[in-house]
């Protein structure tokens, strides 16, 4: 119970210091609604891909757009764990009793959190936008969303673990985390790529965590339940989660160790 | 309360340095309700002594006992009744008082009910009692500071740890602080280790241990290290250090111990040090700037116990 306590109070100070950065909350919500309609309105005329006609790019790009905000959110806040050891906050939680788990927990919670609320006011803007969904669908897509979020966050943790500044950590944003969205489908779909950039999107999790995301759109939850491509993403997906938890979990445990030696 | 016995911790080699000795073989055992005060030059391993005890680096080799568990077995035990006040702030400055104390409430696992009593008595002799939904960014700094011992209060450690807590704030608001800490730990029988390079600080601790090079120099209560010293000395500061120490010796038989301008003759009995004095200036009149006669004070027997490393512990004083 106490951990609970713990990852929950950590959590809600990371959601709170969201909502007093109104610009934050702004750009949170801005940024995608910009992305989404420039992006779309600009490949309208030109993207025709073979198969899916009647698809414009607006709605092609939707999922997309809630996958980006996802891992923006998650930057954001892999970005806070690195503020956090810099400006001393860090250090009087290490010496709490608690395991240090809750400061995964409570970070990637917090960050998912924070996404979430993003992921909602955009979907929000969906019957506005044109996009029609059943509230089974709209379950669905929240909870691909919420396990996302899960991955993005600890992967972006596990970035950040280690690192003295956050300089260090738009390297790895700009190098690593944004491919994963780039090769995710999100922007071109996968079926018409070289063999080589087919294989590495078909090896990226976010690919798969954006199929999960872009089937409710098309087909009815039944449908969907009954697929069997929906249950192979579903695996990769979690597997990708429980993986970067797991990798996040036993990183934070390595403590600085004097040798025995000189 | 605190027992650390034959404490040893080597710093792993990197690419661009050796590896090096930061603790060697160190033993130190503060009693209960002590008021301890852990001083030495910078790179004496005070810093790597405090951050092994408040469980952040696990050292070479050694055994750490506090309040009956052993450190490096159970730190969770230990961590339950121990307060920790780094040099940096530990809080967050966009929350507000009372949201950082309820996190620290939580993260001690403290029961939710008798947090708002706890917060009342742990602020009780703060000035942030009508400040509780104020921003920690906007604080002065003496203030941030009382928020930093007020939320460690929440918890009623047995034992506090603190690093150099008074770094940054002004002479009045450090008198306050170390006040306050003073009369806290008395109340409430709290066993205090304290890192400072302050000697003014370490007056009224009830034991200052002095560090060098990973090793314990002298433990002892402030009166009795004053008492090593010898009673007065007799402090030159003449236009050519080097030639005065020679002539010193050479013409009065006296070790003089240098210390950037100044000769000092340490060690001299109090009927002793005018004729002394006198003596000196009688001889070398022309080439000395001043001459007094001084008290041992705690910096004084820091800078006789620990050398030339001491130059910055005077400059911050």
């Amino acid at each position: 119970m106490t951990i609970l306590r713990a990852i929950w109070a950590l959590a809600r100070r990371e959601f709170i210091r969201f909502i007093r950065q109104p610009q934050r909350v702004v750009g949170s919500i801005g940024q995608p609604v910009l992305f989404w309609l420039f992006l779309g309105t600009g490949f309208a005329g030109s993207f025709r891909p073979p198969g899916m006609e009647g698809v414009s790019y607006l709605e092609f790009f939707y999922p997309g757009v809630l996958l980006m905000l996802l891992l923006f959110a998650s930057i954001f806040s892999s970005i806070t764990v690195i503020e956090d050891r810099d400006q001393g906050f860090l250090q009087g939680v290490l010496v709490a009793p608690v395991p240090r788990l809750a400061i995964v927990f409570g970070k990637v919670l917090g960050g998912t959190l924070i996404a979430l609320t993003q992921a909602v006011l955009f979907l929000m803007l969906a019957p506005f936008l044109g996009v029609s969904l059943s509230a089974g669908g709209v379950a669905l897509i929240l909870f691909v969303l919420l396990l996302t979020a899960f991955g993005f966050t600890a992967l972006g943790f596990l970035c950040a673990w280690s690192l003295k500044s956050t300089a260090g950590f738009h390297a790895i944003m700009m190098v690593f985390l944004m491919p994963l969205w780039l090769l995710s489908g999100a922007l071109f779909p996968i079926q018409h790529v070289p063999d080589w950039l087919h294989g590495v999107m078909a090896a990226n999790p976010v690919t798969h965590a954006l199929v999960l995301l872009r089937l409710p759109f098309y087909h009815t939850v039944p449908q969907i339940l009954n697929d069997h491509d929906f249950w192979g993403a579903l695996g990769v997906v979690v597997a990708w989660v429980g993986v970067c938890l797991g990798l996040a979990l036993v990183r934070v445990e390595r403590r600085e160790q004097g040798v025995r030696n000189p | 309360m605190i027992r650390i016995h034959d404490l040893t911790h080597i710093y792993p080699a990197t690419r661009r340095q050796p590896s090096r000795f930061a603790l060697s073989h160190f033993d130190l055992n503060v009693g209960a309700g002590e008021f301890c005060i852990l001083s030495g030059p910078n790179g004496s391993g005070k810093s790597t002594l405090f951050r092994i005890l408040c469980g952040l680096l696990l050292p070479s080799a050694g055994s750490i006992i506090i309040g009956g568990h052993d450190l490096m077995r159970v730190p969770r035990m230990v961590r339950r009744i121990m307060g920790v006040v780094f040099q940096s702030p530990a809080v967050d400055k966009h929350l507000t008082v009372s949201e950082n104390m309820t996190i620290h409430a939580a993260l001690y696992g403290s029961l939710e009910d008798s947090v708002g009593q706890r917060m009342a008595e742990a602020l009780e002799w703060t000035e942030l009692k009508n400040r509780l939904h104020q921003r920690v960014e906007t604080l002065s700094g003496g203030l941030a500071r009382q928020l930093e011992l007020a939320k460690c209060l929440l918890t009623r450690p047995q034992i506090l740890l603190l690093d150099e807590p008074t770094t940054g704030l002004d002479p009045a608001s450090r008198r306050n602080f170390l006040d306050v800490l003073k009369s806290l730990q008395r109340e409430r029988g709290m066993t205090v280790l304290m890192t400072t390079h302050i000697f003014s600080e370490a007056e009224e601790a009830d034991r200052v241990v002095i560090m060098k090079d990973g090793e314990l120099l002298a433990c002892d209560s402030p009166q009795r290290l004053r008492n090593r010293m010898g009673r007065e000395m007799v402090v030159v500061v003449p236009n050519d250090p080097e030639a005065m120490a020679t002539a010193l010796t050479e013409d009065l038989g006296v070790q003089p111990l240098r210390f950037g301008d100044e000769l000092r003759l340490e060690g001299v009995e109090p009927q002793d040090s005018l004729p002394l004095l006198e003596a000196v200036l009688s001889r070398y009149r022309p080439e000395i700037r001043s001459i007094a006669i001084k008290q041992a004070a705690l910096e004084d027997v820091f800078i006789h116990m620990t050398g030339g490393g001491a130059k910055d512990a005077e400059e911050t004083s």
